[in-house]
């Protein structure tokens, strides 16, 4: 396709009325936002690289997916799109919409030395999903045709060799109502991977009540966002958000946020942004990385709702963020705490706007032995340390009921604590081909089991302290212990069940990952290099730091059914070790113990 | 660069950028066979604060897609051979 680069950002304010997302369908939604000014904005390196106005979204998409139709696929086929921050991306997505095709957007993200674990796992998304159609931009593409090379598909290839297929003369029958509007597979782990069918109707519920209660949108809110296409606050947040609220928005790829974050601000500063959202780390790295004159270059001013999810909020970091950026025009009160997941297409709650972040303390004694979340007052905090802070997430959407549960199931009153449930019609219908474990999750009456532990405050703000399913979160990104443990079992060395992965909390707080590992080598010398290669597999596929700690046979804690219990297992690693919070020279004494 | 860095060059230009990023306490001696991961305990962020420090230095922007086939210091010195060659 020809683009004509225009250099100049598409402008905040439209010449539409706006809508905030009271549309029937996805399709329909940038129908109307084509009508208008505004459009999408792509940096790379700090520097404006591509202007992409909602007109001309639309126009590339329609033509695009009249080529999709040639292919003659089955209604509601699958088109696996690696996800990177592009616009073709954006193209794709779209095009599947008018074409009545479901886009499943696939990690872009690679790891150092991950070649091998990125294919697998690209194989095991695209046949999962039994994709018809893959697309990968150029630079991944060698990737992804590595990884479909066993699959049947009815294309492969570059968004440049896709145009090179006819154009179909058939109408276009956009996907609408109950059919999916796209798979998402952020929410399950690597190797056995979830995705959340999120329909038509559900986003664009989602969506309405984002705009409308949420985030408040108005006619002078612009975004900035960093976050990666393939993650539902990334995809529904940052790429449909602003289509179905017709704004303009200035994207940066997480790679360039993550090796030069200082661009985030200056994008938002230049632009006079309103609307910026990511999770702590984010926040944290910024406020890391900042020198004194970009302090006195930065206007912060605009920034309206600087909101905060993904992961557990620790007030005192984003504390130090709003210090740090104070001189810049940064506003605490614009702190927003958000709470969501995949399963709900996108948003639960948001905090109320303009208030910042609000904390809730209680009895941490209360908490831990009888569940309950007696408030404190937050005076004696610094010298009683038995109490524990929260920051609270705010109401739920209109749309949600909401209900607190005790491991029988019974709802329990406000200020207990227990499992969250939800139900709206913002909830996924299913996860993709897996009625198992949708049933797990998702009662036959809509209920859906958050597997977030939660309790309700007398104000109705949803409070999280933790999660019951043993997700691992390091740096925004959910790692499931299971692909860990997998991975681990794959050692010849290893029995299989003998392995516990669970989160410690690292130096400053933050979680990293561990692993205890039956293993029946004796040798000094060969258990070392277990441990390494371990660490290495881990690293290849995570990119993170894992501490792993070989044990005897049968030294990991059982249930009586005989089923490894993760969470006895971290109980037990972090006795031995002797300390719940972590410094750095704890985390050699960790190292040493080992 | 206007010049074309032969990979000696490269490799004891990576040595000393990758020095500071070994903790202290780890007996250490880099060479070409060094895994950037594994060896370094470098986790993403810190991979990150590497790649800025390597393409200032270098001058030169490392496409995101070069990663996974990195594993060594000498996998790294290799590619940014070749992509300097490219910049000529």
């Amino acid at each position: 396709m020809k683009d004509k680069v225009s250099m100049q950002v598409t402008p905040t304010e439209n010449t539409l009325s706006l809508r905030l997302a009271d549309f029937n369908n996805l399709s329909e939604a940038l129908d109307y936002a084509a009508k208008g000014v505004t459009g999408c904005n792509f940096y790379r390196r700090g520097k404006l690289s591509f202007v992409l106005p909602y007109e001309k979204l639309r126009e590339d998409s329609i033509s695009i997916a009249r080529r999709l139709s040639g292919l003659g696929l089955k209604r509601g086929s699958r088109v696996a799109l690696i996800a990177d921050t592009d616009p073709d991306f954006l193209r794709f997505f779209f095009a599947c919409q008018y074409a009545g095709l479901v886009p499943v957007p696939m990690p872009a993200f690679v790891n150092m030395g991950g070649h091998k674990a990125y294919v697998s796992q690209l194989n095991r998304l695209v046949s999962i999903c039994g994709a018809s159609v893959a697309i990968a931009p150029k630079a991944f593409s060698s990737f992804l045709v590595e990884a479909v090379k066993t699959l049947d598909l009815s294309f492969t290839g570059t968004p440049s060799d896709f145009l090179k297929l006819p154009e179909s003369k058939e109408d276009l029958k956009p996907l609408d109502g109950v059919e999916p509007a796209y798979i998402q597979y952020t929410s399950g782990s690597t190797r056995f991977p979830r995705g959340a069918v999120i329909s038509q109707a559900s986003v664009i519920s989602n969506l309405a009540e984002i705009g409308a209660y949420g985030l408040k949108i108005g006619r002078t809110d612009r975004s900035v966002s960093w976050l990666p296409f393939y993650h539902d606050m990334g995809l529904v947040g940052f790429v449909l958000g602003p289509v179905a609220f017709q704004r303009s928005v200035d994207y940066l790829s997480t790679y360039d946020f993550a090796v030069r974050p200082r661009q985030w601000l200056t994008i938002i500063s230049e632009n006079h942004a309103t609307i910026s959202i990511g999770p702590p780390f984010g926040y944290e790295l910024s406020a890391r990385c900042i020198k004194e004159d970009d302090i006195t270059s930065l206007d912060l001013s605009s920034w309206r709702c600087a909101g905060i999810g993904a992961e557990m909020i620790r007030a005192e970091q984003m504390e130090d963020f709003a210090k740090i950026f104070a001189p810049c025009g940064f506003k605490k009160t614009a702190f927003v705490a958000c709470y969501g997941m995949a399963e709900c297409s996108l948003a639960v709650s948001f905090s109320a706007l303009n208030r910042g972040l609000e904390l809730d303390c209680v009895d941490a004694d209360e908490l831990a032995l009888k569940n309950r979340a007696v408030p404190c007052d937050s005076t004696q905090k610094a010298s009683d340390h038995n109490i524990k802070t929260f920051v609270k997430c705010g109401k739920p959407l209109p749309q949600y009921e909401i209900e607190v549960r005790d491991s029988r199931g019974a709802v329990l009153p406000e200020r207990h604590c227990g499992l969250l449930f939800l139900r709206g019609p913002s909830i996924m219908s299913e996860y993709f081909g897996d009625p198992e474990t949708t049933a797990e999750v998702l009662s036959p009456d809509g209920w859906l089991n958050t597997g977030d532990l939660a309790y309700i405050t007398s104000d109705g703000d949803i409070v999280i302290t933790g999660r019951k399913k043993d997700l691992i979160i390091i740096k925004g990104r959910n790692i499931w212990p299971q692909d860990l443990e997998c991975l681990a079992q794959l050692q010849p060395e290893v029995r299989s069940g003998g392995v516990a992965a669970f989160s410690v909390p690292g130096p400053d707080g933050s979680e990293m990952a561990a692993m205890m590992v039956e293993c029946r080598q004796p040798d000094k010398e060969k258990r070392h290099e277990i441990k390494e290669r371990l660490k290495r597999m881990v690293f290849e596929e995570f990119g993170i730091d894992c501490v792993i700690c070989l044990v005897s046979r049968n030294v990991l804690p059982r249930t009586t059914s005989g089923k490894l219990s993760r969470s006895e297992a971290r109980k037990r690693f972090l006795d031995r070790v002797g300390t719940t919070y972590l410094t750095k020279t704890d985390v050699d004494l960790y190292k040493q113990a080992i | 660069m206007g010049v074309k860095s032969d990979y000696q060059d490269i490799l004891n230009k990576l040595y000393e950028i990758v020095t500071p990023f070994i903790d202290e306490g780890i007996d250490l001696e880099l060479n070409e066979d060094t895994e950037l991961g594994p060896d370094l305990g470098l986790d993403s962020l810190k991979v990150m604060k590497l790649l800025l420090i390597v393409e200032d230095s270098f001058d030169v922007s490392i496409p995101l897609n070069i990663l996974p086939d990195v594993r060594t210091i000498k996998d790294f010195a290799k590619q940014l051979e070749a992509l300097l060659q490219e910049e000529l």
